[in-house]
């Protein structure tokens, strides 16, 4: 390969400095973070009264963003794992973005649940007190096992980059140079370090895969193993790993426009990843719906007693035009955009994606708040505040501002780092002109 | 015109205020029952109930206040007052202020008496009963003998061809001792019964409460009487709270779980710090 080929790439795929949208966009994302803050310095200070949350409906907005947040990170293990042992290729340029978007949102999963909590300075006691047979403690072991093995799937196809980086220090400014060195200035391109990170690498592929359905699986396990209409069910594990691939594949189907047009990447996202992944995300789309359809049509065949009301409450009461909401937009429309090869053109499935995202927030809501609302026991002489849940603007400014902050991470890191891989970006383009020769 | 139609509204508005300012509220009857308990011959108290017949039904009457009264040869001495419960009942020990009159005679008379008031009529009700007890007694085949003696001049003489009820205490009710449920006493005043419950379930060492009652009696009222008799099966109780199970405390985990869940921590661990030392084994290669 020619070396201002090879340069050209660098030069390409180099991080850049904010522009003017860059830095608005930044600041958008500092003011929700800074609501979100205040909001919670006045859930810690006045309590968990400022929520909407009450007796029965104990777990609103945060477990919703939590399980949200959690299912968004599978797909690094998804883009990572399954596809580089798949042997596919085409994914390399998606690869960092998928990982990105799975450390920030297995992190903010992680405070969400802190948050959550009416006092978090007791947090350390679920480590001194916590049972072994409780899922909740499967959850933070899981989560804390996930965090570590996605920063190391991060970190090591990061490191040849970090050294591409190190030589240019001259194009970069101090701060960022010290951080360059401080990660990576011991690598040398050497073929032994070579060997050692691609086992690695190999390894972690296939370590991700189990960890990764463990964490969603048991997430939805702290709703199955609970005896309540609408968690009461068998199929849990496999309708929120299912629904966790979906939600990630459409946010990065989304990352990838966003730093398509705002780092001009049209020669490394080309339009056939976003064909690819469009029909990536049409398979996936189809199995959640398959999923929901088993979720919901056998226990609405049966309509027991108990379920009754919960079912009712979404097909047509109360929580009817979100759960609707959420089915089309998560599932069917962008299904219907997604099938066409018009649609999995950039944009067109950029929108997908949003929908897909934006609906499968609601979905989790729809997951954790009807059922809370439907207790088998009637409720009685209770305040009527505490017979229904909408979140204060306090949950709504945390919620949001937590969004914000896992944006904020994957917008720094794309600041700091390059996006997508220079060096395996370098590697597969001398293959390929190799293997035309 | 206009006039008229004053008029005839006003007169109108008359009408319909004089008929709620002027309605006399309709009161019911209160029907009240007296009944007389000797409970193991220690304990005696009179049971009093109020009802009152409302859309063409007995309904029990809460929160009625009820004085009870006791005989004496000339007079009514007042026992005390109680109040209804939902039920419409009302209990009243007959107490030791009153234990000279009821020493007294062998018979005794009382009665129950409630006074008028916005919703009901006074209403009163009296009982005469006859002093009874049963006395019960068990022999070595595991049979029980239960006596039903009255007081006649200082003296407890048998009564008999009264109907006896033998059982045994179980939680919610009582279990008769064998298939016959009633006795009919002889002319001592005795009835006979086989335990035939061998099988039965007992208290934690294996007791169970004998128990002989006359119910309803139109002359002696409710009579009981009560015997701990070692007939029962110790119970075999085995606590499962110390037992490791998915439910129980921490540091009762199932082996299992345990075995399992530390397997695969351990596992999935190894592989992230052997990898963290591949990372200071690319740092030895670079230096």
């Amino acid at each position: 390969m020619e070396i201002s080929a090879k340069n050209k790439i660098i030069q390409d795929l180099l991080p850049q400095k904010f522009g003017k949208p860059g830095k608005i966009w930044v600041s958008v994302l500092l003011l929700f973070c800074a609501v979100g803050m205040y909001a919670y310095y006045r859930q810690l200070t006045k309590g968990l009264v400022v929520t909407g949350l009450r007796d029965y409906v104990s777990w609103g907005i945060y477990i919703s963003n939590f399980v949200f947040f959690v299912a968004i990170s599978l797909v690094g293990s998804l883009i990572t794992a399954v596809l580089r042992l798949s042997d596919v290729h085409w994914s390399t340029p998606l690869t960092r973005i998928a990982e990105i978007i799975a450390v920030s949102a297995i992190t903010f999963a992680s405070l969400i649940i802190i948050v959550d909590m009416g006092r978090p300075e007791r947090f350390y006691n679920l480590f001194i007190h916590g049972r072994l047979q409780s899922p909740i403690m499967w959850d933070v072991i899981v989560i804390t096992t996930y965090f570590f093995v996605s920063i190391l799937l991060l970190y090591f196809p990061l490191l040849p980059d970090l050294a591409i980086l190190i030589k240019l220090k001259g194009k970069t400014t101090t701060w960022l140079d010290r951080i360059y060195h401080f990660l990576g200035s011991f690598w040398k391109n050497t073929t032994e370090q070579i060997n050692i990170s691609n086992k690695a690498v190999n390894i972690l592929s296939i370590t991700i895969i189990p960890v990764a359905f463990a964490i969603h699986t048991v997430t939805s396990w702290l709703f199955a193993t609970t005896y309540r209409p609408g968690w009461d069910s068998t199929n849990f594990g496999a309708y929120f790993i299912s629904g966790a691939f979906l939600v990630g594949a459409g946010g990065v189907i989304v990352a990838m426009y966003v730093f398509r047009k705002s780092y001009k990447l049209e020669k490394y996202i080309t339009d056939s990843h976003f064909d690819k992944m469009g029909k990536v995300l049409v398979l996936l789309a189809l199995l959640y719906l398959y999923f929901n359809v088993n979720e919901f049509l056998v226990p609405a065949f049966k309509m027991k007693k108990s379920e009754e009301e919960h079912l009712l409450g979404l097909f047509t009461g109360e929580f009817s035009v979100l759960f609707w909401f959420a089915i089309t937009t998560a599932m069917i429309i962008p299904i219907i955009i997604l099938l066409f090869k018009g649609g999995r053109k950039p944009l067109p499935a950029f929108i997908a994606g949003v929908l897909v995202v934006i609906g499968s927030w609601f979905k989790r809501y729809l997951i954790v708040t009807p059922t809370l609302l439907h207790p088998f026991l009637p409720m009685r002489d209770v305040p009527a505040n505490y017979r229904h849940y909408f979140p204060s603007w306090e949950e709504w400014a945390i919620a949001m501002g937590s969004l914000a902050g896992a944006m904020l991470v994957i917008t720094f890191f794309a600041r700091i780092f390059p996006i997508i891989p220079i060096q395996e970006t370098i590697t597969e383009t001398e293959e390929l002109a190799h293997e035309k020769v | 015109m206009k006039k008229f139609k004053i008029i005839l509204l006003s007169a109108l508005c008359l009408l319909l205020v004089t008929q709620y300012l002027f309605a006399q509220p309709i009161k019911n009857d209160l029907l009240l029952s007296l009944a007389y308990f000797n409970n193991n011959n220690q304990t005696q108290y009179l049971k009093a109930t109020a009802k009152s017949k409302v859309n063409g039904k007995f309904q029990q009457v809460a929160n009625v206040s009820i004085a009870f009264y006791i005989d004496d040869a000339s007079s009514k001495v007042l026992l005390g007052k109680a109040t209804t419960d939902h039920s419409g009942n009302a209990i009243m020990q007959i107490k030791s202020v009153a234990s000279e009159i009821w020493k007294s005679s062998a018979t005794q008379n009382f009665s129950v008496s409630t006074q008028e008031d916005k919703l009901y009529n006074a209403s009163e009700a009296n009982l005469a009963i006859v002093k009874a007890k049963i006395s019960l007694d068990t022999l070595e085949d595991k049979s029980i003998v239960a006596t039903l003696l009255e007081l006649k001049d200082s003296n407890w003489l048998p009564i008999k061809e009264v109907d006896i009820r033998v059982a045994v205490k179980r939680m919610l009710g009582e279990l008769n001792v064998a298939e016959t449920a009633t006795y009919t006493s002889d002319s001592l005043g005795m009835v006979t019964a086989e335990f035939t419950r061998d099988s039965l379930p007992g208290d934690s060492k294996g007791n169970l409460i004998l128990i002989a009652k006359l119910d309803e009696h139109e002359l002696y009222g409710n009579l009981t009487a009560e015997m701990i008799v070692p007939w029962g099966i110790k119970p075999l109780v085995h606590s499962t709270f110390n037992d490791r199970s998915l439910f129980a405390r921490k540091g009762l985990t199932p082996i299992w779980l345990e075995l399992l869940a530390y397997s695969i921590i351990l596992i999935v661990w190894s592989i992230i710090i052997y990898l963290i030392f591949q990372i200071k084994k690319i740092i030895k290669l670079g230096v």
